[in-house]
């Protein structure tokens, strides 16, 4: 009995925050959807709303995909892949803006 | 079988399991060497996308406007539910219950379903409002970024069909669910690709 609870608990252990990421992607896609609903923007919008989806991205590597766990380069490909095109949309907007 | 002996044999599994984890992702190396190619791609898409607006912002500002981005947040709710059915998929196939996986998979790929037919609607509003990859730049963009990511989604679809079609066989088991995490690996890219693409070019002005 307690081994079966060996091999279950760990998948326990991640629905859980799983289910929770999933909230947490769900309120901020909703946060997102009323900024853009609002109408509201300029440079300093516009980088929170990237913010919030770079960081819901990297949720989604690190929870759903099992990311977290992993030692290594394989660890930071999500990370520098959002970086890399956040940092461009960030620099490309800063221009538009007249930043 | 003895109880210490069958001990064994499942703290093997789960120490096993442990081990095959850290120095590589989920699923099929082969997959991930997929996967970096196609965010490069889409990397590669949304810089030019930014840039190209940098130029042409207030014609950008105008056409975003068009956009319904009551729709985009459906689909972006669709593809989130979509992947955290993924997850619970995969937690099933690692307990080695082949039928709950399928179940959570053919969830997944109903969402995925109702991606498509939400932007099939929306290309259709367009289409009959005369919108064309000629339109403008912003359309140009609009049209094929968006539509890059919807073929993504088609074949997503299929790889988890397969392997929900595999699941309900029986197909995989605590031991080998590498099939299992290589279709929720991609599919958690297409997903992942939408939630920079929302924003981008639904609110971001």
């Amino acid at each position: 009995m307690s081994t079966k609870t060996n091999i279950i608990q760990p998948n326990r252990q991640l629905i859980r925050p799983c289910t929770v990421v999933y909230g947490v992607l769900v309120v901020l896609t909703l946060v997102t959807w009323s900024i853009g609903r609002a109408g509201l923007g300029g440079l300093w919008v516009s980088l929170l709303v990237l913010g919030f989806a770079l960081f819901k991205a990297q949720l989604v590597g690190d929870w759903f995909m099992g990311l977290r766990d992993i030692r290594g380069i394989w660890r930071w490909v999500v990370v520098i892949w959002l970086a890399v095109p956040g940092s461009l949309i960030t620099l490309a907007f800063a221009f538009s803006h007249g930043g | 079988m003895s109880g210490g002996s069958m001990r064994g044999i499942l703290m093997d599994t789960v120490v096993r399991h442990e081990q095959a984890r850290p120095g590589y992702p989920p699923g099929d190396l082969a997959i991930w060497i997929f996967i970096l190619a196609e965010l490069l791609v889409f990397a590669i898409f949304f810089a030019a996308y930014a840039f190209a607006r940098s130029g042409q912002a207030e014609l950008f500002n105008h056409y975003q406007a068009t956009l319904n981005r009551d729709t985009a947040l459906f689909n972006t709710l669709a593809l989130l539910t979509s992947s955290y059915f993924v997850v619970r998929g995969v937690v099933a196939a690692r307990e080695g219950n082949n039928a709950l996986c399928a179940r959570w998979l053919w969830a997944a790929v109903a969402m995925g379903g109702l991606f498509l037919v939400i932007k099939a609607s929306e290309y259709a509003d367009h289409f009959a409002a005369g919108v064309s990859l000629s339109s403008n730049t912003f359309y140009m963009f609009y049209l094929s970024l968006t539509f890059f990511h919807f073929m993504h989604v088609i074949l997503g679809m299929v790889i988890l069909a397969a392997v929900a079609v595999k699941a309900g066989r029986d197909g995989y088991s605590p031991d080998d669910h590498t099939g299992v995490e290589t279709g929720a690996s991609y599919w958690h890219m297409v997903d992942m690709v939408w939630l920079i693409l929302f924003p981008l070019v639904y609110v971001m002005r």
